[in-house]
């Protein structure tokens, strides 16, 4: 999975006690509450309304599945016994149950203002945490324990969290506690089997499991949030069997179909959970996001499956070939095998669609993702334009595509997101995020964790910049490896995660070393090469606001704001967003009129993977100025992995293509202005027309110059150009 | 569109659809003086007021170099933008305009609807509505253009509208109240060659409306924000914008009005006439027959327009 550049977007509702709660992807189909299965827990006060509706009648609509009937009846309750908190703590569960965490927190944290001592409540808050993948569930799981020490359900969820986060240890430690309490607990259970099962062990734990679907349930999901999708589906297979009626396992079974592309299966149980009333956000969003797939356009090769949605297809098209041809060929030679499958990529213009194909899993923020061999990911459309690398993503997730599949997804998620961030800038060096500010601060306080722990950066983040923090983290391990074992060293070791081995053994086996002193001298490589930014971190960040604030009125000198530019890009080089010393610096040397040093300038901020349109189109436009056509076109191409919907990119380098005598990339750039559909249509076939001409396609130059002149037909260059190709006008 | 612009000269013609513009166009009488006043409002803070004042005197500068001697042009910025100023030139050019000349007001700022009455936002008293339409009432030129780029400015189109005059308003009522960008992408039109979408070498006030409105749609969308503002042109009003020319390159006319010429010239037109006679044809028939009927015509007027520029 691939995240934003500036932060993790962190979608959360601060909630009035403090909890902090991931909102919802919004649901496109109307949601309906779907059964409950399960008897209440906890045995309520015998109280009975003015209207006669009492806590049984209550949950016993709601095991009978009129689910309207019980809100309505906790609903009377609640208001006719606003100081009961187990009213609040059940109607919590209903609503959890009936796919609104965000309401069933709020009833959680409601009883707990009146009961602070209510364990179920706080049970509850861990269970609606723990769903959303938030660290912040297991002080709520402790705090249930600390009040009621035989509510094996808090130990279950930490076992549950503990090994989202691939510490086994503790997660064996937490199952064997709540099966203290309770032998039979199938969710301890089902850990210490997901544990075996993952290792590629037979696991007695099975067993116990016997006909329970729950338990099959939770081991399907603990294969897919570990990329093991088609295993995953087989255990949700089996949750079915025991359980038809198991939509839950269901739903999740056709979502994973979907994200590997299979979305015939998926549909046909995706439709039967809607239909039985089970319509979480996956399920509803994932049914509508397939009714969409009529609007897209699949283009296969031998090798690629390529999905753009039609309203962009004929503009990204020959971009995402390219570049998938070429980072295939890479991938091919480095990891030395050639997949037997074609790989799909799937575009998705409205974020929102993509982000279906993401729900439930952790992380969130994503701008790609990848199922086995299948990639889903935002187009460049989908996002503000300049914000957002599509090219680099796509590497990303190839990359992924390569190293599960060598290593047979047995691989740790730091591992394979390490590699793919290696991969963003191995072979481009002007591409990839650079380190943020949220980076350098973590780098400052120590918040770099040990390799092996690493995971949990990923699943569980303890801050919000945690996830990206860890992406970088693992990039820079993949460097730093690279860098001084060889390259060759980390297919090696995706080698050895293939045997299923755990990141120290592979560490010890392969850089010979302890994971320990592996550490050591990482962070040390780390800290040597961010000392200075680190060390003058609070002076650049003064230092930038000034020098905005000076570069904003005209009395101030360009020579002033060049040395104090440079003084920050030396303290930061990495900084190229917003108000960046090297733009202002730019604009200063062009200022005093020196082409030189504003190309200077512009060169750095560009191998900087600087993205801001309007100032590489400045730095083409000087170099092109100062003859170097070539290069001038090379710092536009840069701008197509970041923003191929700019009609004016793809004008101005169609039309330094076509100075250099490079028609068909010529041909290429203005045959996309024309598939943007331009308020000037004669002028982009016009140019496309010039340019099948240079390439000495003559019919297609013609054809264009006629599609010019029906749209203008006394526009007179392509009237010439009509003559000329029909043998009438004048050579040029 | 770069290159295009870079390549050679465009020729008249008549807009695809809208046969009536080429007569028009030549209709508008040789000694006709078309009187431009661009005024630039209060912009209330200094970000405001230099934008404004820059795209006052990009206009001014755009229409002083693309225009000719049968042109006014005045533009009121800053402090000089006040009420009585504006009044004081409106009325200025509703004692020197006749009826056969042409009048185009551009307001670029602020304004504000309260339900009934719009005001254009200025240093001082604001102008209303009412009183900007009677002083635009007084004005005898019989074709009269007013683009107001402001915020609210839909609210104006009633109190404006009147016989021969065309409004554009950068909202589509008084409820859209952020600060506008179509301003921006019309001055931008007048001087973008990709403006000029029939190659006439005229970029006519349809031509920059249906510019800045593109270029505005496109803005929100990319940047994936709720667009707050949608220009708009009375669907009666658009045949009209079509012949109202604002931009002039080349020599484009001459050619028309050379006798030496005249045959070629009328075989010219009646080339033309039937591209624009097929081309409503072009849904009723072949795609194949229709390509190449298309392509016969316009090799001839391509071959007659070089006979014409011997």
């Amino acid at each position: 999975m691939r995240v934003g550049r500036a932060a993790v977007a962190w979608v959360a509702v601060e909630l009035a006690a403090g909890a902090l709660l991931f909102a919802q992807t919004p649901v496109k189909r109307a949601p309906q509450v779907p059964p409950a299965r399960v008897a209440p827990a906890v045995p309520a006060a015998p109280q009975s309304a003015p209207s006669g509706i009492t806590i049984g009648i209550a949950e016993g609509l709601w095991i009978n599945r009129d689910f309207d009937g019980a809100n309505n009846a906790f609903k009377a309750l609640v208001a006719e016994h606003p100081d009961n908190a187990d009213y609040r703590v059940r109607w919590g569960r209903l609503f959890f149950e009936r796919f609104n965490p965000a309401e069933a927190a709020k009833l959680y944290l409601e009883a707990l203002e009146i009961d602070p001592k209510n364990a179920r409540a706080n049970l509850g808050l861990a269970d609606v945490l723990a769903d959303e993948f938030n660290p912040k569930a297991l002080e709520a799981a402790d705090k249930a324990l600390e009040l009621d020490p035989k509510l094996y359900q808090a130990n279950e969820i930490k076992a549950r969290m503990a090994l989202e986060d691939d510490d086994q240890k503790k997660a064996a430690i937490e199952a064997d506690k709540a099966l203290a309490i309770e032998p039979t607990a199938l969710q301890a259970i089902a850990v210490h089997a997901a544990m075996d099962l993952l290792a590629d062990k037979d696991s007695k734990w099975l067993a116990q499991i016997g006909n329970r679907a729950k338990g099959y349930e939770t081991l399907g999901h603990f294969f897919v949030i570990n990329r093991r999708y088609e295993e995953g589906i087989e255990y949700y297979r089996k949750a079915l069997a025991a359980d038809p009626a198991l939509w839950s396992a269901r739903s999740q079974m056709a979502v994973n179909l979907m994200r590997l592309g299979r979305p015939d299966e998926a549909r046909k149980d995706l439709e039967l959970s809607y239909e039985n009333h089970y319509r979480d956000a996956a399920t509803v969003n994932s049914l509508s996001l397939m009714d969409t797939y009529k609007d897209y356009i699949t283009y296969s090769t031998p090798t690629t499956i390529l999905k753009l949605h039609k309203k962009e297809a004929e503009v990204l098209r020959p971009y995402f070939e390219a570049e998938m041809k070429r980072a295939m060929d890479v991938y091919e030679k480095k990891y030395q095998f050639k997949l037997k499958t074609p790989i799909q990529v799937e575009v998705y213009p409205n974020h929102e669609d993509f982000a279906v194909r993401t729900m439930g899993l952790p992380g969130l923020g994503a701008l790609g993702v990848t199922f086995n061999d299948v990639i889903a990911m935002d187009s460049p459309s989908g996002r503000p334009p300049g914000q957002f690398h599509w090219a680099s993503t796509l590497w990303h997730e190839l990359s992924h595509v390569y190293i599960l599949t060598l290593t047979n997804y047995r691989v740790p998620r730091w591992f394979t997101e390490g590699v793919a961030v290696h991969e963003e800038t191995a072979t481009t060096p002007d591409w990839g995020d650079r380190i943020t500010p949220d980076i350098i601060a973590a780098i400052r306080d120590k918040k770099l964790l040990p390799v092996a722990d690493i995971d949990r950066g990923f699943v569980h983040p303890k801050f919000p910049a945690q996830v990206i923090v860890s992406y970088f983290q693992a990039g820079k391990i993949c460097d730093y490896i690279a860098e001084h074992w060889g390259e060759g060293k980390l297919l090696d070791m995706a080698h050895q995660f293939a045997k299923n081995r755990a990141t120290a053994d592979v560490i010890r086996d392969e850089l010979k070393m302890e994971p320990e002193a592996f550490d050591i001298a990482f962070l040390a490589s780390v800290e040597k090469e961010t000392a200075v930014t680190v060390k003058n971190f609070k002076d650049w960040t003064s230092g930038l606001g000034e020098l905005n604030k000076l570069a904003r009125l005209p009395e101030t000198s360009p020579d002033d704001l060049i040395t104090r530019g440079r003084a920050l890009e030396f303290f930061y080089p990495d900084y190229v967003e917003a108000g960046n010393p090297y733009l202002v610096v730019a604009k200063a040397c062009l200022a005093k009129k020196d082409k030189a040093c504003a190309l200077e300038e512009y060169s750095k901020y560009s191998k900087q993977s600087g993205r801001d349109a309007d100032s590489i189109k400045k730095y083409a436009e000087l170099l092109k100025e100062s003859g170097k056509t070539q290069q001038a076109a090379a710092a536009l191409e840069r701008l197509n992995a970041v923003n191929p919907m700019d009609q004016d990119l793809h004008e101005k380098l169609g039309a330094l293509y076509l100075a250099a005598n490079n028609a068909p990339l010529a041909a290429r750039e203005f045959g996309v202005v024309v598939a943007l559909k331009p308020l000037d249509v004669a002028g982009s076939h016009y140019n496309l027309a010039m340019a099948y001409k240079a390439q000495g396609l003559e019919d297609k130059a013609r054809e264009e110059a006629l599609i010019a002149l029906e749209a203008a037909p006394d526009y007179r260059p392509a009237q010439k150009l009509l003559l000329l190709l029909s043998g009438e006008g004048l050579k040029r | 569109m770069a290159v295009a612009a870079e390549v050679g000269r465009r020729l008249k013609h008549r807009l695809k659809g809208l046969c009536a513009v080429g007569l028009l166009l030549a209709a508008v009488p040789a000694r006709a003086t078309t009187y431009f006043l661009t005024v630039a409002g209060l912009g209330g803070e200094p970000d405001y007021e230099t934008r404004f004042t820059l795209l006052a005197n990009d206009t001014d500068k755009i229409l002083r170099g693309s225009g000719g001697a049968d042109r006014v042009i005045e533009t009121l910025k800053g402090a000089d933008a006040t009420r009585a100023k504006l009044t004081a030139s409106l009325t200025k050019i509703a004692s020197e305009a006749k009826a056969q000349d042409v009048f185009v007001l551009m307001m670029i700022g602020h304004g504000t609807f309260d339900g009934t009455e719009y005001k254009f936002n200025m240093p001082g008293p604001d102008i209303s509505g009412t009183e900007l339409a009677a002083a635009l009432n007084k004005i005898p030129a019989s074709r009269q253009l007013v683009v107001d780029m402001t915020s609210a400015s839909g609210g104006v189109a009633t109190a404006l509208k009147h016989e021969g005059r065309t409004v554009i308003t950068a909202t589509k009522s008084g409820a859209e109240k952020n600060a506008t960008l179509f301003g921006r992408f019309w001055v931008e039109a007048l001087r973008d060659p990709a403006a000029d979408t029939d190659k006439n070498e005229i970029v006519s006030a349809l031509e920059a409306f249906r510019y800045a409105q593109t270029k505005t749609a496109a803005f929100f969308t990319e940047q994936k924000r709720l667009a707050t503002e949608h220009a708009q042109l009375a669907p009666e009003d658009q045949q009209r914008a079509a012949a109202f020319p604002l931009v002039r390159y080349g020599n484009a006319a001459v050619t028309v009005t050379d006798p030496a010429k005249r045959a070629l010239v009328a075989k010219k037109e009646e080339i033309e006439n039937k591209i624009d006679a097929l081309k409503y044809q072009k849904d009723l028939m072949a795609p194949e027959d229709y390509k190449k009927q298309i392509a016969v015509f316009l090799l001839e007027l391509a071959r007659t327009q070089e006979a014409i520029e011997k």
